[in-house]
């Protein structure tokens, strides 16, 4: 049976709890490539956050981005950052801080180049230095007030040292993706900041359809099996789950990114879609490879989880890896492993008729 | 869940999520679209610390005065958020360094000696170009006397006696209807500085001027005679140079005069004496107080009843009162010690009046210098272009995600595709109602929020089908497990929906700007996602399995969950 087959029904058995220590190791290098890339490089902060001038029109003349920074030169701009957007159909020229003058003189100079006669066709945002600022803190309140209230939902519905698994899970993500953002270059918006806290939601939601089979699986045969084993056995059972969640998360999403780098216009989502790619997937692999390990190895020091691993090992039963076990307790081992033995599941007559 | 009750319960979903949005958009209830979507201007102004919210909701109304005059702007929204910040977003705007003047401007609060008073809706200089044309056309018929330049000096105003208040009255009765098709000419009666606007050009630069038409000053200049109404009273008053200024004012406060407790100044407003009502002190600085008094002097000469014993206060080119000096306000004293009072009478609202008027002279006193953090203008173009690369991506996001759930879960699949499209209607009708009756409108970034949803919904899906097969796998029978699968899948999407619900909640209430409308736009999704799992994809699932959607062929939900040799054997069997 290959791979796709196994994983399409549901009938994969990765050891994700044993090779903790190479994920483990995985993140904390990931970790610290973003970390340092932050600390080094920074984040490209956009004009919302810095203060200053954008200034964004359509491109009737097919100006290069040679041709409008040389108009800026003209005009004293030509530390103006410029860029092409929608593929050559648009032109966008951010600037520091402008007096009125100024700005009208560069959004005249842009449109002129530009081959833009109507002024009123040019976009253009002001942006004072405190104002992102303010953005910024409020994100940052807003944040730190739904963390506080997941992490409290959480030890509720499931358990105190999930919540905080989550939470780190979480801090993992959001230092991936702005470490990625960081490498890159990405520019940072308030579209970023968005996504960004899509993100949170998506890795919370992630993190708690995992965490809840396991919570789950541990009610139904917790006497049974190791929580290594019973960790193992939840993640993939909702393996399948994650990957075609992830999928139709990217889909949308992707379509977002396709759109936004193609049409004029679409640049807050195309910087929205970034991130939120980024940050998907970072969310799908710490809940499987980062949030679930942990919670097993956490929860292995407990008395009550090791006084049953003591009753299993007496009895023989080695079973670190129980996810095999699952196949045998239901009656589908044979069925897996053999294709042609078909009798497992009974066929009702009723649909046999039909096709004859 | 019965075949019955499942039944029952598709149609009314499916026939309320359909038939709300067909019904909305034939009524031509859409989304009503952000300004990022549609173009226009976007400002935040900030008050500086510590200023009186009072004040600020003064600022708002004077603003929204201001671009309402300024026409073509549709639906401004203009509010107050934060502590003290203002949010002016004017969607379609052509004209944006215009409206920012407009809202970027502070009202300025003046004191002005009445001149006329025209209780009949039309301006007293359009009275007297009345009376004027018609004195000219006597003396054109009848060669008879009265001179022009005696009409303007009744204009000009300060010396003439009571007789051109009672002259322009009997006038108007006869003028009403022989001049009424054919405006009168303002300009013989002009006084000098004072032009007829200028349409064409920016009022700013035309101080003084008054409308062609209406004979109203549209630009005010506290240094020139205006024209202006008092919209409460519906009173037109012919007004002298400001002679007191907001500036001049240290502060106001309204107030109730006990029976018995002395009067804290000398009541300038209707001759009650102010004790048992309703009254704003005044209190001026030095320099204010030396001005009032000279003015009050030269009010209080006038007889009671003469519109000349009237103070207008002037804000915004809006008169807000007009008090009368009180009797007891002599013409050697006038009001002295820089303290003065308004009594509000007893008709109407007094205590209300009150408030309103203090909020007024406080806003006045102090002037409120909004800086501008953030401007923003957005083209039409770009607007348009926004929305088109939204509405391709939402599309195209949900076709491939259909795609891709048929491909996968087949049978379950294509119930999901329909619940795609119920869920869809459902958003869109939520939409349409809010902007409608809330005057919520669908920003960028809630169109990227809806976007956003399709994933969190179509993972719904995947939960609950997941869980159906491996329920099938574990050897529960078809119905069985649907039921069973529906139970537990919709815990586990009840804990993992309030958590996305929490994150929408938590940003929308601490959140600004664009980030509001993303939490608004998920929150919705979130909680339409539940409804439908609940009201669309449990009966459609259930009446599948007893259907041939449920244990048939390669594209029935047992095909999906595993049996696959069954699939495999089928073809075979059906080309014998």
């Amino acid at each position: 049976m290959s791979l796709l087959r196994r994983l399409y029904f549901g009938q994969t058995h990765f050891d994700f709890v044993g090779r903790r220590r190479w994920w483990f190791a995985l993140s904390a290098v990931l970790v610290l490539i973003s970390a340092l890339a932050l600390g080094i490089r920074g984040l490209n902060l956009s004009v919302d956050f810095v203060g200053g001038s954008l200034v964004e029109c359509d491109n009737p003349a097919g100006a290069s981005v040679a041709d409008v920074r040389n108009a800026l030169t003209g005009i004293g701009q030509s530390a103006a950052r410029v860029q092409l957007s929608g593929g050559g159909a648009g032109v966008r020229v951010q600037t520091g801080e402008l007096t009125e003058e100024a700005q009208d003189q560069l959004i005249a100079t842009v449109a002129a180049v530009a081959g833009v006669t109507d002024l009123n066709q040019v976009s253009y945002q002001t942006v004072g230095p405190t104002f992102g600022r303010q953005v910024t803190e409020s994100a940052v309140r807003a944040l730190v007030v739904f963390l506080i209230v997941v992490a409290v939902f959480l030890w509720w519905r499931l358990e105190w040292r999930m919540a905080l698994i989550a939470l780190l899970e979480v801090l993992h993500d959001l230092v991936l993706t702005a470490g990625i953002y960081s490498l890159v270059g990405f520019e940072v918006t308030p579209a970023t900041v968005i996504a960004v806290l899509t993100i949170l939601g998506y890795s919370l939601y992630d993190t708690v359809v995992v965490f809840d089979k396991v919570h789950e699986n541990v009610a139904e045969r917790g006497e049974r099996h190791t929580i290594s084993a019973l960790v193992n056995m939840s993640v993939n059972q909702v393996l399948m789950r994650s990957i075609n969640t992830s999928l139709t998360t990217l889909l949308p999403v992707g379509s977002l990114l396709f759109v936004g780098s193609l049409l004029l216009g679409a640049t807050t989502l195309r910087e929205f879609a970034l991130g939120l790619f980024v940050g998907v997937a970072a969310g799908t692999y710490s809940s499987m490879f980062l949030g679930s390990p942990l919670v097993a190895v956490w929860k292995e020091r407990e008395e009550h989880w090791q006084r049953i691993r003591r009753r299993l090992g007496r009895k023989g039963a080695e079973d670190e890896f129980a996810a095999r076990e699952l196949e045998v307790l239901p009656e589908e081992e044979a069925a897996a492993v053999l294709p042609t033995a078909t009798g497992a599941v009974p066929r009702p007559p009723r649909k046999r008729r039909r096709h004859r | 869940m019965s075949r019955r009750a499942a039944l029952i319960t598709l149609l009314v979903t499916v026939t309320v999520a359909w038939g709300s949005l067909i019904v909305t958009q034939s009524l031509g209830t859409t989304p009503r679209l952000g300004l990022d979507l549609q173009g226009g201007l976007s400002v935040l102004l900030e008050a500086p610390p510590g200023t009186d919210p009072e004040v600020l909701d003064k600022a708002v109304e004077i603003m929204r005065r201001r671009i309402e005059a300024l026409g073509r702007v549709q639906e401004p929204e203009i509010a107050v958020t934060g502590l003290r910040s203002i949010e002016v977003q004017l969607p379609g705007v052509t004209d944006p360094d215009r409206a920012l003047e407009a809202v970027g401007t502070i009202g300025q609060l003046a004191f002005r000696p009445v001149l006329e008073v025209s209780q009949f809706g039309a301006s007293p200089l359009l009275l007297d170009a009345i009376e004027y044309e018609q004195a000219t056309t006597t003396t054109t018929t009848t060669s008879t006397t009265t001179p022009g330049d005696a009409t303007t000096t009744t204009v000009a105003g300060e010396t003439t006696t009571t007789v051109a208040g009672e002259t322009t009255t009997t006038t108007t009765e006869t003028t009403t209807t022989t001049a009424a098709p054919e405006l009168p000419d303002l300009t013989p009666v002009l006084p000098p500085g004072i032009t007829i606007c200028d349409p064409d050009q920016d009022l700013a630069l035309q101080p003084g001027c008054v409308d062609g038409t209406t004979a109203i000053t549209l630009s005010d200049d506290p240094t020139k005679e205006a024209w202006l109404a008092d919209p409460d009273t519906g009173e037109i008053f012919h007004l002298a140079p400001a002679q007191v200024l907001g500036s001049d004012l240290a502060d106001a406060e309204a107030g109730f005069i006990q029976q018995g407790a002395s009067g804290t100044g000398v009541p300038f407003g209707v001759s009650t004496g102010g004790v048992g009502q309703w009254v704003v002190m005044l209190d001026f600085n030095s320099e204010g107080a030396v001005k009032f008094q000279e003015v009050t002097k030269e009010l209080a000469s006038y007889s009671l009843g003469d519109p000349r014993r009237r103070f207008a206060i002037v804000l915004d080119a809006v008169v807000q009162s007009a008090p009368q000096m009180d009797e007891e306000v002599s013409p050697e004293e006038g009001i002295a010690g820089g303290r003065a009072v308004i009594t509000m009478g007893t008709a109407g609202t007094p205590e209300q009046a009150a408030r309103d008027l203090a909020v007024v002279l406080r806003y006045g006193a102090l002037p409120v210098v909004f800086s501008q953090p953030t401007v923003e203008s957005i083209s039409a173009t770009l607007g348009s272009d926004s929305l088109r690369a939204g509405l391709i991506a939402g599309l195209g996001g949900l076709a491939l995600v259909a795609v891709a759930l048929l491909l996968y879960y087949r049978a379950l699949g294509l119930i999901a595709v329909v619940g795609l499209t119920v869920f869809g209607s459902l958003v869109l009708t939520v939409f349409a109602l809010l902007g409608q009756y809330q005057g919520v409108s669908l920003t960028l970034a809630g169109v990227a929020g809806i976007i956003v949803s399709i994933g969190i919904t179509s993972d719904s899906y995947i939960v609950y089908y997941e869980r159906i097969k491996e329920d099938v796998r574990a050897g529960r029978s078809m119905r069985a497990a649907i039921d069973h699968a529906f139970r537990r899948a919709f815990r586990t999407m009840l804990t993992a929906d309030t958590v996305s619900l929490a994150a929408a909640v938590l940003l929308f209430i601490l959140a600004v700007g664009s980030v509001k409308g993303f939490a608004l736009a998920l929150g919705i999704a979130t909680v339409i996602d539940l409804l439908v799992a609940f009201f669309f994809t449990r009966p459609a699932v259930a009446l599948a399995g007893f259907t041939r959607w449920g244990e048939g062929g390669r594209f029935s939900i047992r095909g999906a969950a595993g049996a696959a040799k069954e699939a495999v054997v089928l073809p075979g069997e059906a080309g014998k």
